[in-house]
């Protein structure tokens, strides 16, 4: 799951200006960190729910996915 | 007393107004039909033209449905039978989106929707034909920063909401009316316009709005408000605007930037129809269009957009502007590279449209070197144009928009820095405060203004070209024209003997952290713009001697380094694939450069002076040092110019380096500390100390510039320090017989820094070495110098020639320039000695009083959030001197330090004495040797050549014949030589 993070999900969020890293993957749940363009993004929960589809698509099963947004400093307020 | 603040709640009378307007645009379309049958298929893009396409397949697609993808082009197709009722009705197809989308209509382009245009006439592209066919492919890749367009700002990221696309005809009145209320509207909430007209235009938009019955909307309510707004709001001339500005259709197209390089292709291409299509409709309308690169790439990948672009080119209404191949960066790409940039692009112009341009269109450039007006004006380039002084410095007003720009040669350009940005949608408010800031007023005929969505291209809207048709009716405004740039130009610069000169840089008060970010990009040019340099001598050489040129493969190679050149690749400012496909492009262009330059039994110097500096040789068998993890030995390679040989190493039988609490060398004695810097150098041959505080000293600093991360530096940077430890204390690790080596090494929580500091037998130069582990998040990494110096001129190379720079603060044009770029040194001297610092890639520098910074690394997170990140080895040579840094040859000794000696048995004649030879290469007509020479030490002189060579221009053009060369400081000379 890390590397298909890594090879797969990864370079796609990235040439859109986002950003997206791998924490843990356990009982079904994946962990992401979102960075870049994504720690701002409105409609984040529409690309994660892609996550899931794509997941389930080239993987065939079902996950959970857990966000977590990493602003940069000064997007933080 | 207390005062209290009354805040009104109710609805003010303009608020009344703007809300009636958003409800009288509802009724823009008279009729809309929706296309049901639907299909999107996803895919990724993986090169200008090649997808990797999504394995689902297509899919219907529905209103309501999600669609595109993160990285994704989607191809979209729909079908639809015209209904018996939009028959021989002008039609249009809507599709609003947030993303950028291409549409081809029964075969035909027929136009864009993107965020900033929803639909596209049809009518006169379909014929008769009732059966309509759609292909449409789409990205979803919008400048996620640009806050131009308010409503795109509600619409970003990577899946969104498929709103339905329609067929529909509009009310035309209606729509005409909501454009001359989009106008007043503008200027009725511009500050910069006459309160009493706003007030005017307050109370009697209100009337006209009273016209409409928003319950029962009917065309004659439109038409009664389209008389009033005649009769009684146009016809008002009683308020007078002032000035006139010109008006120029563009679009900015950064090549890549929030999006890489293949997708540029089809921003460009929709950028060219889309504007096309309003040429279509509007025979008034002129857009101009910059970047050969952009125009080569439609011409290879959609040939016949291309055959219908260069119509609307010949016949005036579509204008290719820019003289360079793209718009690169100005600061630091080297001189030989601002000419291919002009080379390239001008021969693309001349091959395919039959024009040589005479602009250089770079408004969003973040600084230009002193170094361009000669080139441009050699280049047949007799104007300048670039926004960035004028709307983004942080510090000071630069005092003009039009004027002259004297180079460093003294050469002259006419220059324009328009007051206001580059992209703006042609509003009123924008117009009046272009002409409020203009300052040429008195000396010019108008003020430019561009107009245009852009940074991710699109440009023109009809909205504007409408506004536009509306200007000349409303006397508050200043006058306004449409205009091409180069009639702007030559109204306003030709003959025009009132224009003030600047004589200097053009440097930006911003964007200072460009000369540092994305170090290995800087380090990657700055060693291939060499070794290219190297593979056309060596290449005319061979050639001489019979050997086939390699044309194609070296044009092809310099080109694809000058696309890495684009302002927002080889600054920094950009996402993480993006500096992905420079580094590829990189390697790819070291090894064909590999290839071209081939092997020889002997040492080449293509220098054109003798080489004798200390050099690192690498020798894997026999090398008795290491230098950035390669084997080698430290010799002085005694070549002489343009010349091949031997490079025997011989050891050094006696003693050189004493290393006890000091170290003492052939011409220091210098006292180390523990993190590698210096506390003393004393100079045993100048009986003088060169240290006068932190030396040599690594400093960190915290860096938070703000959302331009990647191009900014704070000015208070110094404030605050990240501090380090010394994990590994200065130790001897070396001392042979040509050099001593010691090192330390040093860490933050995150980082580890190993320095390396050599001292050598033979050679005035401590190179300092560094191999970094670099893990920071907004820090930015100098070496600080602190010389015993009394000087209040830091000396910096150009690449060609020298500029000299206050390192006092007295003022604030000297304390905003905090971070400078230069080229492979800088120098403070004092009048019979000095230090100089040499780099191989680190352009950022910073002075005060006797202090110089040296920008090493940075460590920004927007666009690119591992920016910097990772391992990284580069060194610089301190070099104290006696004399001048012309007596002292700081000039030749960092072209020696940069270009490494390679094998290959050559040689050459001609040396061109005291000129640098730029470059050495077969002309592009295949005729003639073009030998470039370089006056780089502010000299004037003469060469007697054997024989009568050309004298070309940069163009390669032929302009006269010489027996004499004569040149004068700072001048770029190129001659041509008949292959015989």
């Amino acid at each position: 799951m890390e590397r298909y993070v890594r090879e797969v999900l990864q370079p796609k969020l990235q040439a859109d200006g986002g950003w997206v890293e791998y924490v843990s993957f356990e009982f079904n749940t994946l962990k992401l960190i979102f960075r870049g363009e994504c720690s701002k993004c409105l409609i984040l929960d529409r690309c994660i729910e892609w996550i899931k589809s794509e997941v389930k698509r080239d993987m065939g099963f079902d996950i959970d996915v857990e966000s977590e947004r990493k602003k940069p400093y000064f997007w933080d307020k | 007393m207390a005062h209290i603040k009354v805040k009104r709640r109710g609805m003010s009378a303009d608020e009344w107004n703007m809300l009636r307007f958003g409800w009288l645009k509802r009724y823009i379309y008279a009729e809309k039909f929706e296309i049901e049958n639907i299909k999107i298929r996803d895919a990724r893009q993986i090169s200008e033209m090649q997808y990797d396409f999504y394995p689902d397949g297509w899919r219907k697609l529905k209103k309501g449905d999600i669609y595109f993808t993160p990285d994704g082009t989607a191809f979209i197709e729909a079908d639809l039978i015209i209904p018996e009722k939009f028959r021989n009705k002008k039609i249009w197809f809507t599709l609003k989106t947030a993303a950028e989308i291409i549409v081809k209509c029964n075969g035909k382009y027929v136009g864009g929707v993107d965020p900033n245009r929803e639909r596209i006439l049809l009518s006169p592209y379909i014929g008769n034909e009732t059966a309509l066919h759609f292909e449409m492919e789409g990205y979803n890749r919008s400048k996620p920063d640009d806050e131009r367009n308010p409503e795109s700002l509600s619409v970003r990221g990577c899946r969104q909401v498929f709103e339905g696309a329609y067929i529909a005809t509009v009310n035309e009145n209606l729509q005409s009316l909501v454009y001359d209320l989009e106008l007043l509207l503008d200027i009725n909430q511009s500050e910069s316009f006459d309160e009493d007209y706003r007030h005017f235009l307050t109370k009697e938009i209100n009337n006209l709005l009273n016209f409409i019955d928003f319950d029962d909307l009917c065309d004659e309510d439109v038409i009664r408000a389209s008389e009033y707004l005649n009769d009684v709001i146009y016809a008002n001339k009683s308020y007078k605007g002032n000035g006139k500005v010109s008006l120029i259709g563009h679009s900015h197209l950064d090549i890549a930037y929030y999006w890489r390089r293949v997708h540029s292709v089809q921003k460009n291409l929709r950028t060219v129809l889309i504007q096309m299509r309003l040429m279509d409709r509007y025979s008034d309308f002129k857009y101009t269009h910059s970047q050969p690169f952009t125009y080569e790439t439609l011409e290879k990948y959609y040939p016949d957009v291309f055959e219908e672009l260069k119509g609307k080119i010949a016949s005036g209404q579509f204008e290719p502007v820019g003289a360079m191949y793209v718009e690169p960066d100005c600061n630091i790409p080297s001189a030989e590279s601002l000419i291919r940039q002009c080379l390239y692009g001008q021969l693309y112009y001349r091959k395919k449209f039959g024009k040589t341009v005479d602009n250089a269109w770079l408004p969003d450039v973040f600084g230009n070197s002193w170094i361009l007006p000669q080139i441009l004006k050699k280049s047949g380039v007799k104007y300048f144009v670039s926004n960035k002084m004028s709307t983004w410095n942080d510090t000071n007003r630069f005092p003009h928009n039009n004027f002259i720009w004297r180079g460093i040669d003294k050469s002259e350009v006419y220059a324009c820095v328009p007051p206001t940005h580059f992209i703006t949608w042609n509003y009123p408010s924008q117009i009046q405060e272009n002409w409020e800031a203009f300052q040429e007023k008195n000396s010019a005929d108008s003020t430019m203004q561009m107009f245009g969505y852009g940074d991710g291209g699109s440009g023109v809207t009809e909205e504007m070209i409408e506004l536009m048709h509306r200007f000349e009716k409303v006397s508050a405004m200043p006058q306004t024209e449409h205009v091409t740039a180069a009639e702007y130009l030559r109204k306003n610069f030709d003959g025009n003997e009132k224009l003030e000169v600047w004589d200097g840089e053009l440097y930006l008060e911003m964007h200072r952290g460009t000369f540092t970010t994305k170090s290995e990009i800087k380090r990657y040019n700055r060693m291939l713009e060499f070794k290219i340099r190297e593979a056309e001598i060596v290449s005319t050489l061979r050639h001489l001697k019979g050997a086939d040129y390699p044309y194609d493969e070296l044009r092809e190679i310099y080109k694809k380094l000058l696309i890495n050149q684009f302002h927002d690749i080889l600054p920094g400012s950009h996402i993480n694939p993006v500096y992905k496909d420079a580094m590829a492009d990189y390697t790819d262009i070291d090894e064909r450069l590999d290839k071209i330059l081939g092997h020889g039994e002997k040492y080449f110097n293509s220098l054109n002076f003798k080489r004798n500096h200390l050099a690192f040789i690498p020798d894997e068998e026999n090398g008795h040092s290491i230098r950035k993890e390669e084997k080698g030995n430290w010799v002085i390679p005694n070549l002489g110019p343009l010349s091949s040989g031997e490079i025997p190493w011989k050891t050094f039988a006696g003693s050189w380096c004493e290393i006890a609490d000091c170290v003492t060398t052939p011409f220091y004695k210098i006292k180390f500390n523990d993190d590698a810097s210096i506390e003393s150098i004393y100079d045993l041959e100048l009986d003088r100390e060169w240290t006068a505080g932190e030396f040599n000293k690594l400093k960190l600093y915290r860096d938070f510039p703000g959302v331009y991360d990647a191009w900014d530096i704070s000015a208070n940077y110094k404030e605050k320090e990240v501090e380090y430890k010394v994990i590994s204390p200065l130790k001897t690790i070396e001392n042979n017989s040509e050099v001593a080596s010691f090192e330390a090494i040093i860490a933050t929580e995150k980082s580890k820094w190993k320095r390396i500091v050599r001292v050598f037998r033979q050679s005035r130069g401590i190179e300092v070495e560094n191999i970094v582990d670099w893990h920071e998040k907004h820090v930015l990494a100098k070496a600080q110098f602190d010389c015993n110096i009394l000087t209040r001129d830091a000396v910096c190379d150009t690449s060609a020639g020298f500029i000299e720079r206050p390192t006092r603060k007295n003022n604030p044009w000297q304390k905003a320039r905090f971070e400078m770029c230069h080229h492979k040194w800088f120098d403070l001297s004092e009048t019979d000695a000095g230090i100089a610092v040499i780099n191989e890639s680190k352009y950022g520098v910073s002075f005060d009083s006797n202090s110089a910074g040296l920008s090493l690394l940075r460590s920004s997170e927007r666009p690119d959030c591992e920016s910097d990140m990772g391992h990284h080895v580069f060194s610089y040579l301190i070099y104290p001197h006696k004399g001048d840094f012309i007596k002292a040859e700081i000039n030749n000794i960092a072209y020696e330090y940069n270009i490494p000696l390679r094998k290959a048995d050559l040689s050459c004649e001609n040396s061109f004495g005291e000129l640098f030879m730029q470059t050495m290469k077969i002309s592009e007509d295949k005729k003639m040797i073009v030998v470039r020479l370089s006056e780089q030490n502010g000299r004037r002189g003469k060469i007697k050549l054997a024989g009568k060579v050309k004298v070309l221009n940069l163009l390669e053009d032929i302009i006269d014949e010489t027996e004499t060369i004569e040149y004068s400081p700072f001048e770029i000379i190129t001659i041509g030589i008949n292959v015989q």
